[in-house]
């Protein structure tokens, strides 16, 4: 068996119980198909960093699990056409995972951001970044030739 | 051009940020730690600037593109217009 997690964004315009029935539904795919389930997070509500879509917002959800290659296969045609997931991504994480010895041992991923986060928001410089600024202004200017 | 700007070496001795310290992760699903390998236009900033080692670099690379691609990092800035 092998691990892998899917990052989706799912349309976030949609009432709770219809994001609730794609939860099920995603869940329902893995376990049919012989996987399990590690780890379903909802990440929340994000602007995106552009339109996917058409729409500015997405609501992201992470899920770990573990199962076979073809797995993978058969979840990512279901979410190619359900039309409430916009995006996703697969990633495998461990090539061997025994269920029964490291589910327990799990620790589960808390959302590394917070709702309304604007990327493009300039972070405050610390004085790390001050040395490189004298570069950096070097590479922009390369940039905007 | 004549001739080639003569360009100072860079002695830049900086480490890497991952080397130094173990505990930081590079996860395509954190935007906060990628930001600040990113220029303001989205382009990935060069290992020369940063100051990573070349394993890092590779491994934020691939994190970066992985972000862009779910929409956490943009691809450029000029999507807007």
């Amino acid at each position: 068996m092998r691990k892998y997690e899917t990052f989706f964004i799912v349309d976030p315009d949609l009432p709770d119980d219809i994001t609730a029935s794609v939860d099920e539904k995603i869940k329902s795919i893995i376990t049919a198909q012989g996987g399990i389930v590690i780890n379903y997070t909802p990440w929340g509500k994000k602007k995106l960093a552009y339109p996917v879509k058409k729409r500015s917002r997405g609501l992201y959800v992470l899920a770990e699990y573990s199962g076979g290659p073809a797995l993978v296969a058969e979840l990512e045609r279901n979410m190619r056409l359900d039309e409430r997931v916009l995006k996703f991504i697969t990633v495998k994480l461990e090539d061997r995972f025994d269920p029964e010895t490291e589910l327990p041992r799990e620790v589960k991923t808390s959302p590394a951001f917070d709702e309304d986060d604007d990327i493009l928001l300039a972070t405050s410089k610390t004085s790390e970044d001050e040395e490189e600024e004298l570069s950096e202004e070097e590479f922009e200017e390369e940039e905007n030739e | 051009m004549a001739f080639k700007r003569r360009r100072r070496t860079f002695h830049r001795r900086k480490v890497c940020r991952f080397c130094v310290d173990s505990e930081l992760r590079i996860d395509y699903k954190d935007p906060k730690t990628l930001r600040y390998f990113v220029t303001e236009r989205g382009k990935i900033v060069p290992r020369r600037i940063s100051g990573n080692c070349a394993k890092h670099q590779r491994v934020l690379t691939l994190a970066i593109k992985r972000a862009r691609q779910v929409a956490l990092l943009p691809f450029t800035t000029i999507h807007t217009i």
